[in-house]
């Protein structure tokens, strides 16, 4: 859904993941510039993956996407690392403003 | 200390009207369903920056008001319920109490009764008052001076100490505002120590809608870098950058001194600059343009006769700068429709309630831009065709559905470009006008021949508008229709222009007014008959043709145009004006047209094309109804500019 965004806007999406421990595995591999993230993932959270991710990459560049009502986790996830966020349904005007916020 | 309301009223005036028309316009929005929480917020932060302003200005009745107001349409948001017509209407009527409330204040009032009335009612929607008078509600208004509207922190101010302070209004609709807040204060962390944010931080994280809030921090950026990094967290309408306070200590702190100071958001994204004038201003600049190209025209000339090679030179690039110059003042004073329009939906609506009738009103062509002083007459005769089709072209909902029709009727408001001329309709999906009882009554009272068949468009509305015709008319189809159709059509032909009517029974109706999109310079065609020339203005010409064998056949001994398929009447200049003599061997033909009506008006020779600076008449004259104004040549003589929809006949 993001992916489709960022495709059309030219980004190419390098990878995807579905779960929090294959992220931070991808993340690893790949050095994407961007990663769009959501907080609630099987195993491994997506809080928890920012740390991870962050951990190893004190530059990497986590976009949080979350749901109406997840304050208190977007800010967990802030403070994890996370650089911003956006709310779901997406709408691609603001997605692309974050993701140019976020690559600066 | 209050500042002195007598220097500040005009201003005060504009201001506070800027901020109802925000109101007004939120307001027909929330009426209309749909998400209620962007509309209020708009209205709450309007009434908001009325309430500065009035406190600043020592209008302490209306501040209260708007502070009343303010405090309901919070409970309001905190209901999360949509608004049902009872609020609807106590809001419209507080926005109305509003507006009379700022009239009687700058005019030295103290009190005005719509205000009381209108909070009584609001109240009793909305509930109890604001708890004890302008305090209560989610920012910490604790109470507001006499002269400004300075929020006052709790007794220990929290945002206290050196530093500097950072004041951040967030966007409207801003999603998860709570978490943005603390986006931004953790990006503002990067630049040094913050030392307080108000409201606290974990109030913010959890907060629902924060809108406006406040860090003191301790750092050695730049306004322009603590500005960058607030908004590198998105979301962010408006930050204010206090540098002075990085030494203060101990003040009370205007905690939304943003909200206050509200600049109107950037349209479609970008920021343009604006900056306020005085319209006479405007018009002056406008009629020296006029003059100078006048003259510049007559330089011109000389020039061409007398001057050489360096001279020449100056000339020609001093003739580009005034023409420059001409463009850029007509652009300015080119202000979109929208502007007078804005009010319309509004009036529809409040007309609609009072007559019982259901329209949905549609406007378009919002943007297309008229001169200044036009779009100021053209209201006048709009809102009469608004009310009008209210009253007497839309049915009544019961009438509608039995005949078929959707419950609400259709009203369009447009406008669009057409060459040199604007067209701005007025259409309805009504009843249409009884043709038949038309012509009835004109053939009674003499508007028509007795023989008549039936009447096109063009006598229907010649006889519609003919003041007494519609009002003595018993039957209520008819009533009315027609009142006040003769003062519009005065209006669009005092500017040039002309209204055309299209009506089918059962159907609906359209008014359309043409009017040349500027006023005082319109482009025309020059023509020559005899010795004399005339302008002719382009809004009502459609093209030029050549006098010919192909063009022009006698029919039954008179002279008609053959046009593609159509045949049009044709109409000798020198006859129209009386100038006797006959026409030159060599003629042309320039087709004209009014609504759906074409003729062919015969000229000696078009000597060209060119703006015209139009000097209207100073008084109407007898005899010269042909003439909308006269003007100055190139080489100083004067020339008559036709008002060609006269041509056509019977107004």
């Amino acid at each position: 859904m993001v992916g489709d965004i960022l495709q059309q806007a030219g980004f190419e999406v390098v990878g995807e993941a579905e779960t929090g421990t294959q992220a931070v595995e991808k993340y690893k591999q790949l050095r994407p510039d961007l990663v769009t993230m959501d907080i609630v993932m099987p195993d491994m959270g997506g809080i928890e993956a920012v740390r991870e991710i962050t951990k190893f990459d004190p530059g990497a560049k986590v976009l949080m996407c979350s749901a109406m009502g997840q304050q208190a986790l977007v800010v967990e996830a802030i403070q994890a690392g996370a650089k911003d966020f956006v709310v779901k349904p997406f709408q691609p005007s603001r997605v692309l403003e974050a993701v140019q916020r976020v690559l600066g | 200390m209050s500042i002195d309301p007598t220097r500040y009223a005009e201003l005060f005036r504009t201001e506070s009207r800027e901020q109802l028309i925000v109101i007004n316009r939120a307001l027909l929005a929330l009426e209309q369903g749909g998400d209620a929480a962007e509309p209020l917020s708009i209205i709450f932060r309007a009434m908001h920056t009325v309430k500065g302003m009035s406190a600043s200005m020592g209008y302490n009745a209306l501040a209260e008001f708007a502070h009343e107001v303010e405090s309901a349409l919070d409970r309001v948001r905190r209901g999360d319920q949509q608004p049902g017509p009872d609020m609807m209407d106590a809001l419209f009527a507080s926005a109305d109490a509003l507006e009379a409330g700022l009239e009687a204040a700058t005019e030295g009032a103290r009190q005005s009764p719509a205000m009381a009335a209108a909070l009584e009612r609001l109240l009793a929607v909305a509930g109890e008052r604001a708890p004890g008078g302008p305090s209560g509600g989610e920012l910490p208004a604790a109470g507001y001076s006499e002269a400004a509207a300075v929020v006052q922190l709790p007794a220990a101010d929290p945002l206290g100490g050196p530093g500097v302070i950072v004041r951040v209004r967030q966007s409207a609709g801003t999603l998860l505002p709570g978490v943005r807040a603390f986006l931004a204060v953790e990006k503002v962390r990067t630049l040094g120590e913050v030392g307080a944010v108000w409201p606290p931080i974990e109030v913010l994280q959890t907060s629902e809608s924060p809108q406006s809030f406040a860090i003191r921090v301790s750092t050695l950026a730049s306004a322009r870098e603590i500005e960058a990094a607030v908004r590198s967290a998105g979301d962010v309408e408006h930050v204010e950058v206090d540098m002075a306070a990085r030494t203060r200590r101990e003040r009370p702190i205007a905690l939304d001194a943003a909200a206050e100071r509200a600049e109107p958001a950037p349209v479609g994204g970008k920021v343009t600059r604006h900056v306020r004038m005085d319209l006479a201003r405007l018009d002056t600049l406008m009629n020296l343009v006029g003059e100078l190209v006048i003259t510049r025209g007559r330089l011109l000339q000389l020039t061409a006769d007398h001057g050489k090679g360096p001279l020449d030179d100056a000339m020609q690039q001093a003739a580009r700068l005034i023409g420059d110059l001409q463009s850029e003042i007509m652009t300015s004073r080119m202000v979109p429709v929208w502007q007078v329009f804005d009010r319309f939906p509004r009036l529809v609506r409040d007309a609609s309630r009072q007559l019982g009738k259901d329209v949905v009103f549609v406007v378009e062509g919002k943007d297309i831009e008229l001169d200044r002083s036009l779009l100021d007459e053209v209201g006048e005769p709009v809102v009469h065709l608004l009310r009008n089709a209210v009253d007497h072209g839309i049915e009544a909902p019961a009438e509608r559905t039995a005949a078929g029709k959707p419950r609400a009727g259709r009203l369009v408001l447009s406008a669009a470009r057409d060459r040199a001329a604007i067209l701005i309709r007025v259409s309805d999906d009504g009843r249409g006008i009884d043709r038949a009882r038309v012509l009835e009554r004109a053939k009674a009272s003499g508007l028509v021949d007795g023989s008549a068949m039936e009447l096109d468009d063009e006598d229907l509305l010649r006889c519609i508008a003919q003041p007494g015709f519609s009002t003595a008319h018993a039957v209520s189809d008819l009533s009315g229709r027609g009142v006040g159709l003769d003062a519009v059509q005065a209006k669009a032909r005092m500017l040039g222009g002309s209204v055309t009517l299209k009506s089918v029974e059962g159907e609906g109706t359209a008014f359309t007014m043409r009017v040349p999109a500027t006023l005082a310079i319109v482009r025309a065609l020059l023509a020559r008959s005899g010795h004399e020339r005339y302008a002719l203005p382009l809004t009502h010409v459609r093209e030029t043709i050549e006098f010919g064998e192909h063009t022009v056949q006698r029919v039954r001994g008179r002279e008609v145009l053959v046009l593609r398929d159509e045949v049009l009447p044709l109409l000798y200049l020198r006859d129209v004006v009386r100038q006797g003599g006959a026409a030159d061997a060599q003629r042309e033909i320039v087709v004209i047209e009014r609504g759906e009506k074409r003729s062919g008006l015969v000229v000696d020779e078009l000597i060209g094309q060119l703006d015209v600076v139009v000097k209207p008449f100073d008084a109407a004259r007898e005899g010269l109804a042909l003439f909308s104004g006269a003007t100055i040549l190139a080489d100083g003589a004067p020339a008559l500019i036709m008002d060609l929809g006269s041509l056509f006949g019977g107004v």
